[in-house]
């Protein structure tokens, strides 16, 4: 627990000062922390369920169950590859060769400066747009590897 | 009383009770790995699949768990269909795939005459077989030291951060319902050792036996209402001191009157 050990509790404990105490507070205070941290930090886990009443047990359980939520610092933009049934068949596989051999990470791994982290996901639910790439907040449909680094910047871009 | 008939057989079973209990009332073996009495039903194995059905239902029927289904009064069950024999296999043959060494597992697939798993066996083969029983008594205990982490696949019994559990007093509880001895833990005279988190033993003032962990007497006691003095002395000195009272006083009466 000592690996981020200095970790700034004021925004967590802003996050806290909006919920009940209560354990149904759990899954709407961790994802205000994935969002102020850009991921879940140990201590601040350990102090959540300190102060929701929650066993730390229960809450290392939910927030390794939601793919929504990190246990390791994430990039400031996330690109997400959509690798369901569509997005795989229409290339998704070279997308990700793409994001790659451009940035060095695989799936699941950060860039050393923390801008980017590379993640696959299931569905996206936007198959007619196959293949899709999620950067930061922007949906790039119909995305090519040819083109894939004009939208690789940081945020997303407009 | 709800009157249902499983198997052929007519059973009386108790208001809000699960199928199950009626089941073993009725002397009808149902496979279960999942389900203990120190503990709620669960419904994860998914072992104790039965068919449920009515007389007006024109022979449709529903599939449900019988350790989570409450009886109803007028309900046919079938325990050992071809349905229900069917589904235990793909049951077995998946958790034969998880677990394909653990004696418990190969023996109870057996019976249903999986000899090898037809999946792709597990590359690190587990003796977890994820029933929750471990979890679920930490909770009754009033821990909560470990839980299941992570998803799909990946899913596994694991306290906080993997590391030794913050919460965990070392009472053994998890280790002791274990049904495959997965949960491995060392107790010596001085020290006890599970989920890499080591204990001090308390040792009997009266006889000198390690009976408990020195974190056990601690949160017993500071749940209130009995002395820490009591959780001390062993279980054995414990009933010795009672017998001996007991014989101070006169004794029980020989026979029970009648």
């Amino acid at each position: 627990m000592s690996e981020h050990a200095c970790v700034d509790f004021k925004p967590v404990d802003a996050i806290l000062s909006r919920y009940p105490r209560e354990e149904p507070s759990l899954i709407q205070v961790l994802q205000d922390v994935q969002r102020a941290y850009n991921y879940l930090p140990c201590d601040v886990l350990t102090r959540v369920a300190g102060e929701l009443g929650v066993p730390l047990a229960k809450v290392f359980s939910v927030a390794t169950f939601y793919k929504a939520f990190a246990l390791t610092p994430q990039g400031r933009t996330i690109i997400k590859v959509c690798t369901g049934t569509a997005c795989h068949i229409r290339g998704a596989p070279q997308l990700i060769e793409e994001v790659q051999r451009r940035l060095g990470i695989g799936p699941g791994g950060t860039t050393e400066d923390m801008a980017f982290t590379l993640q696959t996901v299931n569905c996206v639910g936007a198959c007619a747009m196959a293949p899709v790439v999620i950067v930061g907040e922007k949906y790039v449909g119909a995305a090519k590897a040819t083109t894939l680094a004009t939208h690789l910047v940081q945020g997303g871009g407009e | 009383m709800p009157t249902l008939t499983i198997d052929g057989k007519t059973v009386h079973a108790e208001h809000g009770t699960f199928l199950l209990a009626a089941c073993r009332k009725a002397g009808i073996d149902v496979p279960t790995l999942c389900e203990h009495p120190a503990v709620e039903p669960y419904g994860g194995c998914r072992l104790c699949v039965v068919d449920v059905t009515r007389p007006e239902w024109d022979g449709w029927c529903k599939m449900v768990v019988a350790c989570l289904f409450p009886v109803e009064d007028g309900i046919v069950v079938h325990t050992r269909s071809q349905r229900v024999l069917d589904t235990r296999k793909v049951v077995l043959d998946l958790l034969l795939a998880r677990c394909p060494e653990t004696p418990l597992i190969r023996d109870l697939a057996a019976t249903y005459g999986i000899a090898t798993t037809s999946y792709v066996k597990n590359p690190v083969p587990t003796d977890c077989i994820l029933c929750g029983l471990c979890t679920r008594v930490c909770d009754t205990m009033g821990m909560s030291a470990i839980s299941s982490v992570d998803r799909g696949a990946g899913r596994e019994i694991a306290p906080p951060f993997r590391g030794p559990p913050p919460a965990c007093i070392g009472c053994l509880a998890c280790a002791e319902i274990c049904p495959t001895g997965f949960i491995k833990a060392e107790s010596g005279l001085r020290k006890r050792r599970i989920w890499e988190k080591d204990f001090d033993m308390l040792r009997c003032p009266e006889c000198g036996r390690s009976h408990i962990t020195v974190a056990q007497a601690d949160f017993f006691a500071g749940r209130g209402g009995v002395p820490r003095s009591y959780f001390e002395t062993c279980d054995v000195c414990k009933r010795a001191a009672l017998a001996a009272t007991a014989t101070r006083l006169g004794g029980p009466p020989a026979t029970p009157a009648r």
